[in-house]
């Protein structure tokens, strides 16, 4: 059970980044007139229209996380513990930390997506969307190297 | 619209009461995962190791829903416009006060 909940967190965390990182991008290197590139394409998406997507997309990945957790803190935690693995679970204990305030954050990154046009907003639009991004893209190393210690089918 | 520009202030107060109840241990209830039990506000472990991370994210999300009910009672413009900066700023200021609280685990 644990194993198939990892997976589904691993999978939909894919999504999310995917989406994220189009979105950080299209912010702050919008594609002034697609010329067909793959770099143009990935300039001009439809930013506006990942924002949803992006919202459910960060909770769903935190319900098999938050199971997964529990787990992590009773079988996994111990053993970076006992081999005094530091590093590793301080960057896990970061992690948790991190994804909760990137959890807080979504109601405002809704907000200010919901008005796209608004250009006295553009600015707080680009670096709350950057910092939820990079909360992602932290916890998905993280998660991954921590996984590769100790996780998946150990 | 009008609830929804209340946001901001919620996700600034979620950042800072989260700090606040990661550092001073202010969980709303704590998750057992050996026995799997739940139990109501801070409690030691029983059984192997105690969560709390549940309970900062219960409480982080009550006392900002609370703060935000609180703001809805401000004047829209000027709160708008301390909140579009504060809203990236206080979470990029938590996030260095909680990797200052964790720094151990990188400086041993």
């Amino acid at each position: 059970m644990v194993t198939l909940l990892l997976i589904i967190h691993s999978l939909l965390a894919v999504a999310l980044l995917g989406a994220l990182t189009h979105q950080a991008i299209s912010v702050w290197w919008p594609a002034t007139r697609r010329t067909g590139s793959f770099v143009s394409g990935l300039r001009s998406v439809p930013s506006m229209t990942y924002t949803n997507a992006i919202v459910l997309l960060f909770c769903l990945t935190m319900i098999p996380g938050g199971i997964v957790y529990a787990e992590y803190r009773i079988v996994v935690r111990i053993m970076l513990q006992d081999y005094r693995l530091h590093v590793p679970e301080g960057a896990f204990e970061l992690k948790e930390h991190l994804v909760a305030i990137g959890l807080g954050l979504l109601p405002a990154y809704w907000y200010y997506w919901k008005q796209p046009a608004v250009k006295e907003k553009a600015a707080t639009r680009a670096i709350v969307t950057t910092l939820i991004a990079v909360i992602v893209w932290y916890s998905f190393i993280v998660g991954h190297v921590l996984n590769n210690i100790r996780g998946f089918g150990s | 619209m009008t609830i929804s520009r209340v946001f901001p202030v919620f996700s600034i107060a979620f950042a800072v009461i989260y700090i606040a109840s990661v550092q001073y241990n202010l969980a709303l209830f704590t998750y057992h995962p050996e026995p799997a039990l739940w139990g109501p506000l801070v409690q030691a472990p029983k059984q192997g190791p105690a969560m709390y991370w549940y309970g900062w994210l219960a409480t982080a999300a009550l006392g900002a829903t609370a703060l935000a009910a609180l703001a809805l009672a401000l004047p829209a413009r000027p709160l708008e416009r301390a909140a579009a900066v504060l809203v990236w700023l206080v979470p990029i200021v938590m996030i260095g006060v909680i990797s200052y609280i964790l720094r151990g685990y990188f400086l041993r």
